[in-house]
C-alpha cells in the first residue's frame, strides 16, 4: 500500500529533476568567440613596471603576465594586444571597454566585484614560511620560540603579530628589505623567515644550491579580471586557464620566470 | 464552523494548547523582531578636545584617503596618526559622487565625520573635488571619471555647495585630479581647453559661495607623453596650453604632483626626465605667463620602496629622500606652500608596488618613513632604525 502512495509523488520528483536537467542543458551555450572579442583581438591591459610579471624593456612588454595572455590568445586562437597602464588606470580601463581583460599580478579583490569576474587563480603570492630543511612543520605554532626573520613593516610583519596575538611568540628578526631576511635563514641566523612568494622564489633562482623548506602560510591569489557582463569572454579565457593548468603548460611559464 | 466541534475533549484541550503555544511562540518572535530594530545609537568617536598640531614645519603635509573608510574608528586612528607626525595639513578627496547621490539633493554626513574629526585633530584640509555621480552617465561603461561637458555646471554647483558648507574649515579646493591624464576623465582625450572650462564654470561659483576660497587648478600628472598619444599629455605643456586657453583669470593657486622615482631630491630637472625638481619647469611657465605671484601646492610627492617595483628606492633612501627633499623646498622654494606625501594609508592593502607609497600601512604599523618625517616635522632628535643589519656570511 505504503509503495503504491509512492508512485504519484517519485513521478513528479523524477519529472522536476527532468525538466531542471533539461532548463540547465538549454541555458548552457558554449561561449562564442566572436561575441566574446568582437575586434578578432584579445587586447590586455598590464603594468610594465612589476617584474617579472610585466616589464616595458625599452618598448617592448615581456614578462610572465605577457606570456600567459599570449597562451591565452592562442588557446582561443586570436592575436593578443597589449596596453601597458599604470597600476592606477587598469581597473578603469577595463571598465571603459579599453581593453578586453586585465593580466596584470592582480590580487582578487572582492571589492570590485560588483563590476568585474575574476577567473580562477593562475598564481599565489601569499606569504610562505621558509626554514632549513631538517626542521619540522611549519606552522605557527610550530615555529613558537624560534627566531622568525621578515620585512619591517611588510604584509609578513603584520601576519607574525597577528600570530603573537593568538597566543605565539617568537624572537622577532625585522630586516630592511625582504632578501635580508632569507639572507638570515640562507646563513642560519633565523629559525625561519616569513616572506611573499614571488620575492621567495626569485632568491631561490639566484641561490640555486640553498637546501630549504617552504610552505604556504597565507594565500593571495592572483587572477585575471574581466567586466562581469563579459560572460563569453570570462568563459573562454577561464576554459584556456584551465588547459593550460592541464597541459603543465601554466606551471611552464611560471617557472621560467619564477 | 470549527472543527473542534467534532473533536473529544481531550483532543479539543489539546488543540488548544497546541494554539496557545504558537501563539506565544509567535510574539516572542514579533518582540524578538521590535528589539532587532531597536538599535543602539552609534558611540560618539569625537573628541571632546581640539587638539593642535606640535610641528616645526608647516609645510609638511599628508595625503589621506578617508572617503571609502567604513569605521569611523579608523578615520580618528589616522588623522590622530597625521596630527602626532607633525602633518598640520592633509589633502582629502571628497567625492562628488558620494555627496550628490540623486541629481539636486545633498548628502554630507560622511564628509561632516571626516571634516569635524580633522577639526578635531587641528589639521587643516586641502580639498580634492571630483568622482562624477551615476546619474550624470547611462552609459554603463563609462568609468566615474567621466564627465560630459553638459556636466559642467552641475560639478560648478556641487563645488559651490562644498565650499558655502565648509567654509572657514576648508577653503583650498583643487579641482579634478591629473586632468592631463586620459583615464582621469575616462578616457576622454586630454584637452586643456576643456579643462579650462570647467575651471571657468567652478571658480566663479566657489567665489560666491565662499569669497576666502582659494581654488587650486591641476594636479598635474608627472608624465612624459607628448601630443597626440592616448594616455595624456605632458604636465609642461597641458600647462601651456592653460594659459594658452584662458585658464589664468580662474585659479588662485596652481596644485602638482611630483615624485622622485629613482632619482635623489636634489637631481637636475629636465623636460624629458621625470625627478622632484620637475616642479621647477612648471613654476617658469607660471613665470613666463605673469603668475609669478601664485603660488604652488604640491599635493602629491614621495618615493616608493616597494621591494620589487621597478622605480622603487629602499626604505632608507626613502626616508633620506624624503627629508632631503623639505630641506629642499624649505631652501629654494619660497613659492611652494605645501608638500603632501602620498599617502599616509590606504584603507586596504593593494598587495601591489603602490603600497610601498604609504607612511602607515593597512593593519596601522608604521612605517620607518612615518618615524623619519614625524622627526623632521616635530624637531625631534631621534636614531630609530628599527631593523637588523644585513645578514652577514661570517657573523
Amino acid at each position: 500500500m505504503k509503495g503504491k502512495a509512492e508512485m504519484p509523488s517519485r513521478i513528479v520528483m523524477t519529472a522536476i529533476v527532468v525538466l531542471l536537467l533539461f532548463a540547465m542543458w538549454r541555458h548552457y551555450e558554449p561561449p562564442n568567440r566572436d561575441i566574446a572579442f568582437p575586434a578578432g583581438e584579445i587586447v590586455i591591459g598590464v603594468d610594465g613596471s612589476f617584474p617579472p610579471f610585466a616589464l616595458d624593456d625599452g618598448g617592448r612588454l615581456r614578462g610572465l603576465d605577457l606570456d600567459l595572455g599570449n597562451a591565452i590568445a592562442a588557446e582561443i586562437g586570436l592575436p593578443a594586444r597589449f596596453v601597458n597602464i599604470s597600476y592606477y588606470g587598469l581597473y578603469d580601463a577595463l571598465i571603459s571597454g579599453e581593453v578586453d581583460l586585465l593580466i596584470s599580478a592582480l590580487r582578487i579583490d572582492p571589492a570590485r566585484m560588483d563590476a568585474l569576474r575574476y577567473t580562477q587563480p593562475y598564481f599565489d603570492n601569499g606569504l610562505m614560511t621558509v626554514t632549513a630543511p631538517f626542521l619540522g612543520p611549519l606552522n605557527p605554532a610550530a615555529l613558537d620560540g624560534g627566531a622568525l626573520a621578515y620585512e619591517y613593516a611588510s604584509s609578513a610583519d603584520s601576519q607574525i603579530r597577528a600570530w603573537e596575538a593568538e597566543g605565539h611568540s617568537y624572537a622577532r628578526m625585522p630586516f630592511e628589505l625582504p632578501r635580508h631576511a632569507l639572507d638570515a635563514v640562507r646563513l642560519s641566523q633565523a629559525d625561519a623567515a616569513l616572506i611573499d612568494a614571488s620575492t621567495l622564489y626569485l632568491y631561490a633562482r639566484e641561490h640555486a644550491n640553498w637546501d630549504h623548506r617552504r610552505e604556504f602560510a597565507t594565500r593571495e591569489p592572483f587572477a585575471i579580471a574581466l567586466r562581469l557582463d563579459r560572460d563569453d569572454a570570462w568563459k573562454l579565457v577561464d576554459q584556456s586557464l584551465s588547459a593550460l593548468k592541464e597541459s603543465g603548460e601554466l606551471a611552464r611559464i611560471v617557472g621560467y620566470w619564477l | 464552523m470549527s472543527d473542534d466541534l467534532g473533536a473529544s475533549p481531550p483532543e479539543r484541550s489539546k488543540r488548544k494548547r497546541t494554539r496557545k503555544s504558537l501563539a506565544l511562540i509567535a510574539s516572542l518572535f514579533l518582540f524578538a523582531a521590535l528589539l532587532s530594530r531597536l538599535r543602539p545609537p552609534p558611540p560618539n568617536l569625537l573628541p571632546d578636545k581640539r587638539h593642535t598640531v606640535e610641528t616645526v614645519k608647516r609645510r609638511v603635509c599628508v595625503h589621506t584617503l578617508l572617503e571609502n573608510e567604513v569605521e569611523e574608528a579608523t578615520i580618528l586612528r589616522s588623522l590622530e596618526l597625521a596630527r602626532e607626525l607633525g602633518a598640520a595639513t592633509i589633502v582629502q578627496f571628497f567625492p562628488w559622487a558620494y555627496a550628490e547621490t540623486r541629481a539636486g539633493e545633498f548628502s554630507w554626513r560622511l564628509f561632516d565625520r571626516i571634516v569635524q574629526h580633522a577639526d578635531r585633530q587641528g589639521l587643516r584640509i586641502i580639498a580634492r573635488l571630483g568622482l562624477v555621480p551615476a546619474w550624470l552617465n547611462d552609459d554603463k561603461t563609462k568609468t566615474l571619471n567621466y564627465l560630459p561637458e553638459r556636466g559642467f555646471p552641475m560639478f560648478a554647483r556641487y563645488a559651490a555647495a562644498f565650499a558655502e558648507r565648509y567654509a572657514g574649515a576648508i577653503d583650498e579646493l583643487i579641482i579634478w585630479n591629473e586632468p592631463n591624464l586620459s583615464f582621469e576623465w575616462g578616457f576622454q582625450p586630454v584637452d586643456a581647453a576643456r579643462y579650462v572650462r570647467l575651471l571657468q564654470a567652478a571658480y566663479p561659483a566657489i567665489k560666491a559661495a565662499n569669497p576666502a576660497a582659494v581654488v587650486l587648478a591641476g594636479a598635474l600628472a608627472p608624465t612624459l607623453e607628448p601630443r597626440g598619444s592616448s594616455a595624456g599629455l605632458n604636465d609642461l605643456d597641458f600647462l601651456r596650453d592653460m594659459y594658452a586657453t584662458g585658464a589664468g583669470d580662474y585659479f588662485d593657486s596652481l596644485a602638482v604632483h611630483t615624485y622622485g622615482l629613482l632619482e635623489a631630491p636634489e637631481a637636475e630637472p629636465a623636460g624629458d626626465g621625470l625627478n622632484f625638481r620637475r616642479v621647477e619647469l612648471l613654476r617658469e611657465i607660471m613665470l613666463e605667463n605673469g603668475d609669478g605671484h601664485k603660488s604652488i601646492s604640491i599635493t602629491e610627492a614621495g618615493w616608493n620602496d616597494h621591494p620589487r617595483w621597478l622605480y622603487a628606492v629602499r626604505p632608507s633612501q626613502r626616508s633620506a629622500y624624503t627629508i632631503r627633499a623639505y630641506d629642499y623646498i624649505e631652501a629654494h622654494w619660497d613659492w611652494a606652500r605645501h608638500l603632501c606625501i602620498w599617502a599616509l594609508r590606504y584603507p586596504a592593502d593593494l598587495k601591489s608596488y603602490p603600497d610601498g607609497y604609504t607612511l602607515i600601512n593597512a593593519d596601522f604599523l608604521l612605517k620607518p618613513i612615518y618615524f623619519a618625517l614625524q622627526d623632521y616635522a616635530r624637531g625631534w632628535e631621534r636614531s630609530i632604525r628599527p631593523w637588523l643589519p644585513p645578514p652577514e656570511a661570517d657573523s
